[in-house]
């Protein structure tokens, strides 16, 4: 293709593409040396040892595909115009983060938030320009007029805009990014990012790209990846690498410090170590059986006579684990049976349907953390609203059958029997407006005509229900029961709110991750805590594939 | 036929009383908020309990300073509004000496020695003069068994006319009253103005990021094809059912690294990436028609004009689902920022975070409690009642949501 081309602008290209050639030559020696400096602790020394190992793949992965574009713009051929796109792209990204990090752009948020109050009445007269702007398409028939209103609106958000972004302090942060600049080491990135940026322009322009043979598949893929990218590494970043690096973190024994020692799966070995120890009567004393300095009493039973105890290394963590079971297999019931019950109800088209089902929405828009506070004084003894609804379902026995129940005065959140029941009660009542609309989604799939042949044959409701409404939302059902399983799995705002301190009563409230908190953020065992995380995960998944597996032994048929 | 209708009224009935009762189970506690929020902080603690702020009439008299508190008396043998003008007037309590138990609590300055005389050992062994006592109209000759206080009530209406009783058992009368001063108050507690501020902000962050990441990411797996699109793909998928509850600890690492903790960047920055929003844009991009898009790239439109110009107007409805999403998410989120932003640094605290320090700090003030938390779910509240479509689209959208 390049023969077409007058020598003159081939001369130039080839300029171009040799220029680069070098950039990326250099740019491998460069991370070389970096590596030699990484290796032999005379730079980043003080750096955590998983930070360097990755800081030292990462370089010698760039260093490679540098020369490799190098490598490939020498022989003039399309991948290596891709190579070198891509390494300079990664260059250009990663430099202008780490400008934008030193510059302390990010951090400029807290600096806005400070501002941000006195500014944004400002943004009303944006607000405004938009209304006008918006207005202008009433006038299509006199295309002027539209177009003056366009103007119009346009000119009032710009100068809106302008005028909240001097109030939120443009100018103090351009000052201050100003003088960040020109310290050495900064500079220094900035020059970086402009020449990562040059490298990209010259490699991208549309006589380079036909000299190196560009394509429409290599266009459209290099397209793709740039669309992407934003999301595919911040992805990375704050996803996939935290996830992988969880599993790391849960074979140590990390803690406030950062000090951190590879422990293997010790963690794991503490979470699950039980011991089953026969007993001589039912209350003879933990210690005599077991060491109580591993151990833990767990639980007594009782099987054929005999008296055994169950200790365990970690006694809170399989307390917890069984609340938060006892609160899912509580909740997701109480809330996915009158869930389907409204759907149903709500199914039959009468009029008034869409107020009831906002109405049953709002509590799932509604922070938890609210929820809870409400939630709290209508649980409280003396002057709340649950007792005082249960005193007066009392009275109005008592005058019936003459029997005499005192007031209620049941201390929901401070007494053990009912703390877990008052959080199942909240969580139950958030989630099943939610549930409702997911529900009445399906019930909308399931074909009308089943139902009329059903009822020619003479089904009645409670036959149509059973045999036509149920089986054809097992599809529904089977979703709605994993997603509130999934939920409960990990309730932690209520417990936390709700009872003082968190878990409380006792440990009559402690749920996983409340543990996986305590233990990662108070006494900061980061290590234990993300091995806590990985357990609850291989429980959230074991539940779902049972879910999975039962929904297709019943053979749920696919609407 | 006529009983054909009337079982069909009679289940329709059934159908609202039940639909009610639930609505009227789901709404209660929002009302309770709200009301609560209005009351005085003595409102908040009567039993039984009123769900309406209510605060005791009082009423303007002449040759009094201060406005004077209703009760309702009895007088001339009906409950009537009388005015407390004093408290505290001593009073005896006064019983027959033949019958103990029947006794009269009147003024003392009403009572005179009876003309007869006469004195009475009572069983606690004190001796008592008998007196005169006007009861209802009719002089008795009574003897003094106990002391107390009593208020005394005039008609507003007339003020001649009196009434002598026990203010502590009076009733009040009272009036709904609303006090919105409340908010005022908490917006000046725990730094809460600001920290409305910063959920604002932080909103508004996350909701664009999410939309712009989720849009482009979105376009790219809808329509380029790239190599490892699909597996990058079905990677994405896979995550979606990943709960945060594990990152938890390795991002705050992460924060620590970037110097991000107690920051308010690390409420935004990781969240404008998920694999749950591109899955809802590629799941609509996917749908859009082909042809317009071809003629557009035959015409040279590049890329992002074609997404600017022709998907992004097509996706409104579906862009407003993922807003609704991220905006709830972004509000109400309280796990990440209790982890991130430290308990002493108010200036970058989000609203969950204040309304869980108000909770100490406030702790026996219902009223103040819950106008925090009527702040907080307001902004939620308005947003649904004015695009509730979208709000129930992202819920069922997330039917496909693992």
């Amino acid at each position: 293709m390049h023969k077409d081309a007058e020598p003159k602008d081939v001369k130039r290209i080839e300029n171009i593409i040799n220029i680069v050639t070098g950039w990326h030559f250099f740019l491998s020696l460069a991370g070389i040396i970096l590596l030699f400096f990484i290796i032999f602790k005379q730079l980043f020394s003080d750096l955590p040892s998983w930070l360097m190992f990755i800081g030292t793949i990462s370089t010698i992965f760039f260093a490679v595909a540098s020369f490799f574009a190098g490598y490939q713009l020498i022989k003039r051929t399309r991948v290596g115009r891709t190579t070198s796109l891509v390494v300079n792209y990664l260059g250009f990204v990663f430099s202008f983060i780490a400008l934008l990090q030193v510059l302390g752009v990010f951090l400029g948020v807290d600096a806005l938030a400070k501002t941000f109050g006195s500014g944004i009445g400002w943004l009303a007269g944006v607000f405004a320009g938009y209304l006008i702007h918006a207005a202008g398409d009433q006038f299509h028939f006199r295309i002027n007029i539209e177009e003056m209103f366009h103007k119009t609106g346009k000119y009032i958000a710009v100068v809106f805009f302008t005028i909240f972004l001097f109030r939120v302090g443009l100018v103090q942060a351009l000052i201050f990014l100003g003088k960040r600049l020109i310290i050495p080491s900064n500079l220094i990135i900035a020059i970086l990012v402009v020449l990562f940026g040059i490298a990209i322009w010259l490699m991208w322009r549309e006589e380079t790209g036909i000299y190196l043979h560009r394509n429409n598949a290599q266009t459209e893929a290099l397209e793709g990846y740039l669309f992407l990218s934003p999301n595919l590494l911040g992805f990375l970043i704050f996803f996939a690498f935290p996830l992988v690096f969880s599993f790391y973190i849960s074979l140590t024994d990390w803690d406030a410090f950062g000090n951190s020692n590879f422990i293997g799966l010790a963690n794991y070995f503490t979470i699950f170590k039980l011991n089953l120890k026969p007993l001589a009567s039912a209350t003879q004393n933990f210690i005599q059986v077991m060491d109580g300095s591993v151990y833990s009493e767990l639980l007594r039973f009782n099987v054929f006579g005999k008296y055994y105890v169950l200790g365990a290394a970690d006694a809170r963590f399989w307390i917890s684990l069984r609340n938060t079971l006892v609160f899912c297999v509580v909740t997701v019931p109480l809330s996915a049976t009158p869930a389907l019950l409204l759907a149903n109800i709500l199914n039959s088209k009468i009029p008034g349907m869409k107020i009831y089902r906002a109405i049953y929405f709002l509590p799932s828009i509604a922070a938890v953390v609210g929820i809870s506070l409400i939630w709290q004084w209508l649980y409280n003894a003396t002057i709340g609203y649950i007792n005082y609804f249960i005193t007066l379902g009392l009275q109005f026995i008592n005058s019936i059958f003459a029997t005499s129940y005192p007031i209620a005065q049941i201390r929901w959140l401070s007494e053990s029997r009912t703390a877990l029941l008052a959080i199942i009660i909240v969580s139950a009542w958030q989630t099943m407006g939610f549930n409702t609309v997911l529900f009445m989604a399906g019930l909308q799939n399931i074909p009308k005509e089943l139902y009329e042949a059903a009822t020619v044959d003479g089904a009645g409701k409670w036959a149509r229900f059973w045999k036509i409404t149920l089986p054809l939302l097992a599809p529904t059902t089977f979703f709605v029961i994993t997603t509130t399983t999934i939920q409960a799995l990990q309730v932690f705002e209520q417990v936390f709110i709700m009872t003082n301190p968190p878990g409380s009563p006792g440990t009559s409230t402690l749920t996983i991750v409340l543990y996986l908190y305590q233990n990662g953020f108070q006494r900061f065992q980061q290590g234990y805590g993300a091995a806590i995380a990985w357990v609850l995960f291989i429980v959230i998944f074991a539940v779902t594939l049972i879910q999975f597996r039962s929904q297709r032994r019943t053979g749920a048929y696919d609407v | 036929m006529i009983s054909f209708r009337l079982s069909k009224i009679l289940t329709n009935t059934v159908t609202y009383i039940i639909l009610t009762a639930f609505a009227l189970v789901m709404l209660f506690p929002f009302l309770y908020m709200f009301a609560t929020s209005l009351k005085t902080p003595n409102d908040t603690f009567t039993y039984p309990p009123r769900l309406f702020p209510r605060e005791q009439s009082t009423i303007e008299l002449a040759g009094y300073d201060d406005p004077l508190p209703l009760y309702f008396v009895s007088a001339e043998g009906e409950k009537r509004e009388f005015a407390l003008v004093e408290s505290g007037v001593p009073a005896g309590v006064y019983a027959d000496p033949d019958d103990l138990e029947t006794a009269y609590t009147v003024p003392l300055t009403f009572v005179k020695p009876a003309m007869g005389g006469g004195e009475f050992t009572l069983p606690d062994g004190t001796v008592q003069e008998l007196m005169d006592v006007p009861v209802e109209g009719e002089i008795l000759q009574l003897v003094q068994v106990n002391r107390t206080a009593l208020g005394r009530f005039v008609d507003p209406d007339d003020t001649t006319k009196e009434v002598y009783q026990v203010v502590r058992t009076s009733e009040p009368v009272t009036k709904i009253t609303a006090h919105p001063e409340n908010y005022v108050h908490v917006l000046k507690m725990e730094n809460m103005e600001r920290s409305l501020t910063n959920t604002t902000l932080i909103t508004i962050f996350v909701v664009v990021g999410q939309m712009v990441t989720s849009v482009m990411g979105g376009y790219a797996f809808a329509r380029l094809r790239f190599p490892g699109r699909d597996k990058l793909f079905l990677f994405y998928l896979g995550t979606i059912m990943i709960p945060f509850v594990m990152l938890i600890i390795p991002l705050y690492q992460l924060m620590v690294l970037f110097g991000w903790t107690d920051k308010l960047a690390s409420l935004i920055f990781p969240w404008i990436f998920t694999a749950y929003g591109t899955f809802l844009m590629r799941q609509f991009f996917i749908t859009v028609p082909k042809d317009i898009e071809e003629a557009a790239l035959m015409d040279g439109a590049s890329r992002f004009e074609i997404l600017y110009r022709i998907f992004l107007p097509a996706a409104a409805p579906a862009l407003a689902t993922l807003a609704t999403f991220t905006f709830l998410y972004a509000w109400n989120s309280f796990f990440w920022p209790l982890v991130i932003i430290n308990t002493g640094n108010y200036e970058n605290h989000v609203l969950t975070l204040t309304l869980n320090m108000l909770r100490g700090r406030a702790s026996d003030s219902a009223n103040l409690i819950l106008a925090g938390a009527a702040i907080s779910i307001l902004p939620p509240f308005i947003l649904f009642i004015l695009g509730q479509r979208f709000f129930i689209e992202s819920a069922m959208s997330s039917g496909v949501k693992g």
